[in-house]
């Protein structure tokens, strides 16, 4: 590992770190994004676009929906699980009582309840859930990111797509396919950021040299020189990229105001503490900075993996054993207190209008308790949470019947969810058959 | 017959009697300010007095792949990690009155958990594996007088709490794989064992025998009533509950009546454990987003 500086961050707890930029020997072959200038705009911004930005909180692992936000308090004991509901602020609905936050907030996003989804494992899940299709057959479709990072193109100092983890999101030892461009090239690929619990943030495309401080860089030169160390054997196409992903990372930390994006530290204290002293809740603060720097397409990832209490994997929401534990310990108070900071501030900084939140999983969890006491996967009914871009909010679209196992109204798939993203992007119909993405995908009709 | 059993629909004159009654307990239960013991923030889970009160063993959410488990001296406030080169997730700590055994849970593979039993004098350890696939422990607890211990273990769309002796033999389901069974807590004269139960629709305390006889309610609240402890005399318990909007810690006699609130804070009060001395709780408080130990003094 290149390593080619650090610098000084103050975290949540008041205490000086050192934040690390740094850059792997891999980074090309999984986090190659174009070089500045290199992507290019498909066309021009004929269409309006209502969301400058998109975030899409993804939560990796899929939670329950039954143990969330679709609770189902008069199943029987196969079913129910054991947590009480709560009144939220829409009239009728009911969360658990592990979401007491986005309980208060319901009026601030529409919530869908009648999700289905093909595939059901993480990996295929996955791409489903963030391309739209299946991953076989080759070549994967690329990621709903991806294809706003390629209609808006690279405009402004930051790069059009990123990703919010600690590498690329995976399963296990294997990555989700459509975490990137897919068959529109690894040049549409998002561009990798992560936080730790305290605010550090963690750019994995670049690797800064010891005695280089970032927050002082200002010869080009002596950079570029440094950089000349770096291997020249790896395979010259993908030198290539990974040079590109040099001079953007470059861009990124020489260009005050774009560095300015990535520095929790310009945050109060108690704003970064209303989000949590977790990886998720600064996180979700940092996609909000991101926000404000017009990126087009944020996504926001729980977790890096989907394990929970797996050696080696960060706990993602993949609760197979001790669902209801792992829910109460730790995911749902993290998600609860990260996503609605996020909601208000938003909110509350006069971004809604302008930017799209779509908060989901890859697909629920099995509404009938497992022989684990636990839960297992489910494509056949989730949920989502919208909000902004001038959808109306405080609503809930769709059913699922009494158990929770189906939806009882039209099902609305992954391929609806990115059209309608792509649509609220200013990616419409025609410009989506342009770019021959998301064939055959219809728009939720009934957000609007 | 707890306080609140039996009144999911109490009358307006009932139910304002009853807010008065707690917001009195209230006022008299928590003695002075509580005192911040850790300070890094990061989450932690069940905190557990070591040896009389000499240390305190708790879980560390040390990064987003580690759960470690720290111990506190209690003197000096020092804090270490017990097995600094642990390779994976160690977590729900357990200790024996007497000081002989030390239990916790280990993660040995993808959400798959083993359980520990260790002889603290001879070094010695039991490893119990879990079934194959998605399978493992959790909450164990060891009987004061080291004879035997419990634990809950998943199984059979239930989640049992199973007996074994210290040397991980004889293997017994106690309470009926009905439900969630969890968080088993001895009295300290071994004679009773608190736990929680879905048995009845949502987690609530009971309390049985150590045979798993004579299995009786608590506690009736729509909300989670969990992580019961018997207080060093045996005659109250400390718990968390939901029940007033998000998870608080409340305290009531041994046998579910007379109900105190003891924590009150929009944001999370939990994991109560009892100080030796029964005149403190400590407890892991979510406080402006960070999540650190916390000594409660309590009145008489």
């Amino acid at each position: 590992m290149l390593n080619i500086g650090s610098f000084k961050t103050k975290t949540c707890s008041g205490i000086g770190r050192r934040s690390f930029l740094q850059m792997s020997g891999a980074i090309p072959f999984g986090l190659g994004m174009s070089g500045l200038g290199a992507v290019t705009a498909d066309e021009v911004d004929d269409v309006v676009a209502r969301a400058k930005s998109i975030v899409f909180v993804f939560l990796w692992g899929a939670p329950s929906h039954l143990d969330t936000c679709d609770p189902k308090p008069n199943a029987n004991t196969e079913y129910r699980g054991p947590f009480g509901v709560i009144p939220t602020r829409t009239p009728g609905v009911h969360f658990t009582e592990l979401l007491p936050k986005l309980a208060q907030r319901s009026d601030k996003y529409t919530l869908i309840r009648s999700h289905i989804q093909s595939a059901p494992g993480h990996p295929d899940g996955g791409t489903v859930a963030l391309s739209g299709f299946e991953e076989n057959p080759k070549p994967v479709k690329p990621n709903f990111g991806s294809i706003i990072a390629r209609h808006r193109g690279f405009r402004g100092k930051l790069p059009p797509f990123f990703s919010i983890a600690n590498g690329v999101v995976m399963d296990g030892g294997r990555r989700i396919e459509a975490y990137g461009g897919g068959e529109m090239g690894a040049v549409y690929d998002p561009f990798m950021v992560g936080a730790s619990e305290t605010g550090e943030v963690n750019i994995p495309a670049l690797a800064l040299m010891d005695d280089v401080n970032p927050l002082r860089i200002s010869d080009r030169r002596t950079l570029l020189k440094k950089l000349d160390a770096v291997p020249r054997s790896l395979e010259s196409a993908k030198f290539r990229d990974w040079n590109r992903t040099y001079q953007q990372a470059y861009g990124l930390i020489t260009d005050p105001t774009a560095r300015q994006a990535f520095d929790l530290t310009r945050e109060s204290k108690q704003t970064r503490q209303r989000y949590g002293q977790s990886v998720f809740g600064q996180s979700a603060l940092l996609a909000r900075r991101l926000v404000e720097a017009e990126v087009p397409y944020i996504q926001l990832n729980y977790s890096r993996h989907v394990e929970a209490i797996t050696p080696g994997f960060e706990f993602g929401w993949d609760t197979h054993l001790y669902n209801f534990s792992l829910l109460q310990d730790q995911h749902c108070p993290i998600f609860d207190r990260a996503f609605s900071a996020f909601l208000d501030d938003i909110y509350d900084r006069g971004l809604i209008d302008d930017t799209l939140i779509v908060c989901m999983g890859e697909f629920g969890r099995t509404p009938k308790i497992n022989v684990r006491a636990a839960r297992d996967h489910w494509p056949q009914c989730y949920f989502s949470m919208w909000a902004g871009a001038g959808l109306q909010t405080g609503r809930v679209i769709g059913a699922s019947d009494k158990n929770g196992e189906h939806p009882i109204t039209r099902p609305i798939t992954p391929l609806m969810v990115g059209t309608t993203i792509a649509e609220l992007a200013g990616v419409d119909s025609q410009a989506r058959a342009e770019m021959r993405v998301l064939d055959g995908g219809r728009v939720i009709d009934e957000l609007f | 017959m707890s306080y609140f059993r039996g009144r999911r629909r109490p009358s307006l004159a009932c139910l304002a009697s009853l807010v008065w009654l707690v917001c009195l307990s209230v006022m008299v239960v928590q003695a002075a300010d509580p005192i911040r013991l850790t300070h890094d923030g990061r989450m932690k889970f069940t905190p557990v007095f070591v040896d009389g009160g000499e240390s305190l063993t708790y879980v560390d959410f040390e990064n987003p792949k580690v759960f470690r488990l720290r111990t506190m001296n209690w003197e000096t406030k020092e804090t270490k990690v017990i097995h600094e080169a642990a390779p994976a997730p160690e977590f729900d700590p357990a200790y024996s009155a007497d000081g002989n055994y030390f239990s916790f849970l280990r993660a040995t593979g993808g959400l798959q958990v083993s359980l520990v039993i260790r002889n603290r004098k001879s070094n010695e350890e039991v490893l119990i594996p879990p079934e194959p696939g998605f399978s493992g422990y959790r909450t164990p607890a060891i009987a004061p007088d080291s004879s035997h211990m419990l634990f809950s273990f998943a199984n059979n769309f239930g989640q049992d709490i199973f007996r074994v002796e210290m040397n991980g033999q004889g293997r017994t389901a106690l309470t009926g794989a009905k439900g969630i069974n969890i968080w088993p807590s001895y009295s300290p004269d071994g004679k009773k064992v608190l736990f929680t139960s879905t048995r009845d629709g949502n987690y609530e305390l009971y309390e049985m025998k150590p045979d798993g006889s004579d299995i009786k309610r608590l506690t009736d609240s729509p909300y989670q009533d969990i992580r019961g402890q018997y207080s060093p005399d045996g005659k109250q318990i400390a718990f968390v509950s939901h029940r007033d909007g998000n998870a608080e810690i409340y305290i009531a006699n041994a046998d579910g009546t007379e109900l105190r609130r003891v924590t009150r804070h929009e944001e999370r009060d939990d994991y109560p454990t009892w100080h030796p001395d029964g005149k403190h709780l400590v407890c892991v408080a979510e406080r402006d987003g960070s999540h650190d130990l916390y000594l409660l003094p309590l009145s008489d």
